[in-house]
């Protein structure tokens, strides 16, 4: 997808062409381009895509007929019918093989452009948004490469309002660029094979060895997804486009309900728009029921938006009980800790330390392959921890010690510049700066860029460092 | 229920906001959005709604909710329905 030697060769010459052509055509070379990229891994997924993209633009005109509310209700009705009957027969085809013709892979980005078009033709439904009235736009909304492969969920209403897009914003663009390569090449790449080793073994394996699988997981996860963000976000940058955010330091997170307010928030703000919030309104009259009913929907559909395996069931589930458990006591504690201002910080402390133990608890079923592997490895990785240096000896050894330390060490540096955004910092300071330190920075900023990828692709090549959240 | 003006329902809703949210001093402006009033997010948005629904003897539609912005959207909408209730 990205790392590949014919992207890292074709995305500078498309980034120049972009800069040449006039404004009034950039619409139409940014859907020819990310056309062109869907095509070069698979012509299937570029038609798949074009005939989704098709059916939901003429839906959208359906669905926003304001003077017959019976026919924009039938139209509505039938295409996000057939939207989510569609994304469902390609997770289930994944999951379950159809007799002689094997499992069926899912076209490429299906779990993310299937969102957009669904929350296209709810928002016309709702009023919010009138219909498209230029399918280059809309098929580019929905088709822009770099968000293709694994989002953000950008609502297309919000890229349709930057267009034209008459500015480009490069720099700021290559910042965020070396920022995920950054990310991939020390933090991600370097937890990875202790983190594959763990996963691979767990049954050969016990106490320390499992633990450090059970905490290195999803720091190794949150590098390697916020690190695709940063990329998809800056190639946006890169054409004049804004995406969404996804992440906002959710290891930071004092409650579970702030965690999810935190992690993957394209996805969890769709859903809160369109399958909670619906979902809440119409058990409202239920009371508590209605709202454990709703939470856990939510959260099943969280997990299942990943795939239709065990796992991921078991994800959305935990973190279905984690939430109904914050919110239905979120008042009690309140009041207690009002009562108690000097137990303030074990609050924020204690907060910080539950939420994320039981969301890395979560993970261990998002990484298994089988249920039992998740249980093997949390009822055993308590035991045996009297011979913990030993263990961590041995597996360090196998693994790569310099690697993990590496990793670690990047993690750490990671959470810093997240607390104190020196990106930030350069895009407020940069253009005071004098050119003789600007272009400098610039070229530096640049050269990182092409390394980086560089070193991704040569990785990816290898196939020991694939972008853990393409496969979705 | 009588008709009321923006400005009414903004004292009414005032005070449901007071009570949801535990915060018995807060003042609500025009363009406040969830991001100015602490706790105020999609979990407990509908525990709002429901709330002045109640006070306000009104009932809202899905459709209705997921297109306000500001707290300003919310009276304009209460006061409309309250305009309009039998």
């Amino acid at each position: 997808m990205f790392a590949s030697f014919k992207f890292l060769l074709i995305l500078p010459l498309i980034v120049g062409l972009y800069h040449v052509v006039p404004v009034r055509c950039r619409v139409l070379f940014l859907l020819l381009a990310s056309y062109g990229y869907v095509c070069t891994l698979s012509v299937r997924a570029a038609l798949a895509l074009a005939v989704a993209t098709g059916f939901t633009f003429l839906a959208g005109k359906a669905a926003g007929n304001r003077r017959s509310q019976q026919r924009a209700y039938e139209a509505f009705l039938c295409s996000i019918s057939v939207l989510t009957l569609y994304l469902c027969f390609f997770k289930l085809t994944a999951a379950l093989p159809l007799g002689r013709f094997g499992r069926l892979a899912a076209p490429l980005g299906l779990s993310y452009y299937t969102f957009k078009l669904l929350s296209y033709v709810i928002d016309v439904y709702w009023g919010k948004i009138e219909p498209a009235r230029n399918f280059a736009e809309f098929a580019t909304a929905i088709a822009f490469f770099p968000q293709m492969a694994a989002g953000p969920i950008q609502r297309p209403a919000d890229f349709l309002t930057q267009l034209p897009p008459t500015r480009t914003a490069l720099w700021s663009g290559l910042s965020r660029l070396v920022w995920g390569l950054a990310k991939k090449l020390i933090v991600a790449d370097n937890l990875a094979p202790t983190v594959n080793y763990v996963f691979a073994h767990v049954h050969g394996l016990h106490g320390a060895s499992l633990l450090a699988g059970f905490y290195l997981f999803p720091l190794q996860m949150y590098a390697d997804f916020s690190a695709l963000t940063d990329i998809a976000l800056g190639m946006g940058l890169l054409f004049g486009m804004v995406g969404p955010e996804n992440f906002k330091r959710p290891f930071t997170a004092s409650s579970i309900s702030d965690f999810w307010r935190r992690w993957h928030m394209s996805l969890t703000n769709w859903l809160a728009d369109y399958v909670f919030t619906p979902l809440r309104m119409a058990t409202r009259s239920a009371g508590t029921a209605g709202l454990v009913l709703s939470i856990t929907l939510n959260m099943l559909a969280v997990g299942l938006w990943h795939g239709f395996t065990w796992g991921y069931l078991a994800f959305g589930a935990l973190n279905a009980a984690y939430l109904v458990g914050d919110v239905l006591t979120a008042r009690r504690r309140s009041l207690y800790f009002k009562a108690h201002p000097n137990q303030d910080r074990l609050r924020t402390w204690s907060g910080w330390l539950l939420t994320t133990h039981l969301f890395f608890l979560a993970m261990v079923f998002f990484r298994c392959p089988r249920i039992g592997d998740a249980a093997w490895l949390l009822t055993h990785a308590w035991s045996g921890l009297g011979t913990l240096p030993a263990d961590l000896a041995s597996l360090a050894a196998a693994t790569g010690a310099n690697a993990l330390l590496i990793g670690l060490a990047g993690y750490a540096v990671l959470e810093l510049a997240e607390r104190f955004r020196p990106d930030l910092w350069w895009g407020r300071v940069e253009a005071a700066t004098s050119p003789w330190v600007r272009w400098p920075v610039r070229c530096a900023i640049a050269a990182c860029v092409l390394g980086g990828w560089f070193l991704v692709t040569i990785r990816a090549g290898g196939h020991d460092s694939p972008f853990l959240y393409q496969v979705f | 229920m009588p008709a009321m003006d923006q400005r009414q329902a903004m004292q009414g809703l005032t005070d449901v906001f007071r009570t949801v949210f535990d915060q018995p001093e807060l003042v609500l402006r025009d363009d406040m959005t969830a991001a100015d009033v602490e706790n105020w997010d999609s979990l407990n948005h509908i525990d709002l709604i429901v709330a002045i629904e109640r006070k306000f003897k009104i009932k809202f539609t899905t459709r209705e909710i997921t297109g306000l912005k500001t707290v300003g959207d919310l009276a304009e909408l209460t006061a409309k329905k309250v305009g309009v209730a039998p």
